[in-house]
């Protein structure tokens, strides 16, 4: 049988230009560390919660009454996202509950990192339930996934009629969608049902809840719509 | 939205690689950018010229290829592109997860990517 021919080598020449195949994907590598969280939590028999929305939205209003209705049934620990400042962290912490203030710097968004940082400062034996508050954005956060099982969108009335439609994308990623402040419709002259249609029709999928982050209206069917 | 950021990354991982082989110049990077990214692609253009000046990428060609937005129907098997819903009440078509076809909510499977395709350089 004949020798074989030695493997040849194809090597670029100088000057030569050479074409490097890569397909990286840079926002992949926020994905997979979300779904490491993901199974780090799960191990750790923790369900996770993200709540995004617009700024001023009333994420820490819900979060808090979610918060005073659930931590008899759970052992709860929250994650609060801000730029700066832990003002809305010892909001929630007040509720007996250990919580997490996550200062992004100048990032407008959490990612999986910052997340997953988070989560080595927590004693997961205690926990059951992890409410995490994004930053306030309706754009961005979007695009981060953080590794929850379920993602709650707030957007409420005094944002007016058509915060919906101006960011499909966001209520794309929702399981559900809480139309909070809903005693101010009337004065703000906002369509609940019309901002639950939009939504409906974007993401037919998404369970939409009218609540009221003051005096907890709706707070309940939050929670039942997140099967907690 | 994070144009500047995500170019950054971008830039650093083309001259990883660049230093990897040796190569005196880049000439060309091919990007794929999904439509469900918040990309914009003149901002990329822009952080782009800035992060590469001064580097052996600078004056390289960038080449972006965007891609569509695709949803998949586990229900009656449709895929491509997305449904829009025309409302005389909003004056844009407003995008929704239901097949065009059957009407069933359907899964996002391609738009949201960010990937350098290939790169050419000068060895």
């Amino acid at each position: 049988m004949a020798a074989l021919k030695k493997k040849e080598v194809v090597k670029a020449e100088e000057g030569e230009i050479y074409d490097v195949e890569l397909s990286e994907d840079l926002l992949k590598a926020n994905q997979r560390l979300a779904e490491e969280n993901r199974q780090f939590l799960h191990k750790n028999g923790v369900r996770a919660i993200d709540v995004m929305g617009a700024i001023g939205s009333g994420k820490t209003s819900l979060i808090e009454k979610l918060v005073q209705l659930l931590k008899v049934k759970h052992r709860i620990a929250v994650f609060k996202g801000d730029l700066t400042t832990t003002i809305d962290a010892e909001l929630i912490a007040r509720h007996g509950v250990e919580t997490i203030a996550i200062n992004t710097g100048k990032e407008c968004h959490l990612d999986a990192n910052l997340v997953k940082k988070a989560l080595q400062k927590l004693n997961l034996n205690n926990v059951d339930l992890l409410l995490i508050e994004n930053v306030g954005n309706l754009i961005c956060p979007a695009e981060f996934p953080l590794g929850s099982d379920k993602r709650v969108v707030v957007v409420s009335v005094t944002e007016g009629p058509y915060m919906v439609v101006k960011h499909p994308f966001i209520f794309m990623e929702a399981d559900v969608v809480a139309i909070n402040k809903v005693d101010l419709a009337d004065a703000m002259g906002v369509d609940v049902k019309q901002l639950e249609k939009d939504v409906k029709r974007i993401n037919p999928r998404a369970i939409v809840v009218a609540t009221n982050g003051r005096t907890g209206e709706g707070v309940g069917d939050v929670a039942k719509a997140l099967e907690l | 939205m994070h144009e500047f950021s995500v170019t950054s990354q971008i830039v650093r991982s083309v001259l990883e690689e660049a230093e990897k082989r040796k190569a005196k110049k880049v000439t060309e990077v091919h990007l794929v950018i999904g439509k469900l990214t918040f990309l914009g692609l003149e901002q990329v253009r822009f952080a782009y010229e800035a992060l590469t000046k001064g580097t052996i990428m600078e004056g390289s060609r960038l080449l972006i290829d965007e891609q569509e937005g695709v949803v998949k129907c586990n229900h009656c098997g449709y895929e491509g592109g997305f449904k829009y819903e025309d409302d005389p009440m909003y004056h844009v078509p407003v995008p929704t997860l239901k097949c065009p076809q059957c009407g069933s909510v359907v899964n996002i499977v391609a738009g949201k990517e960010c990937t350098i395709k290939s790169i050419k350089m000068m060895i």
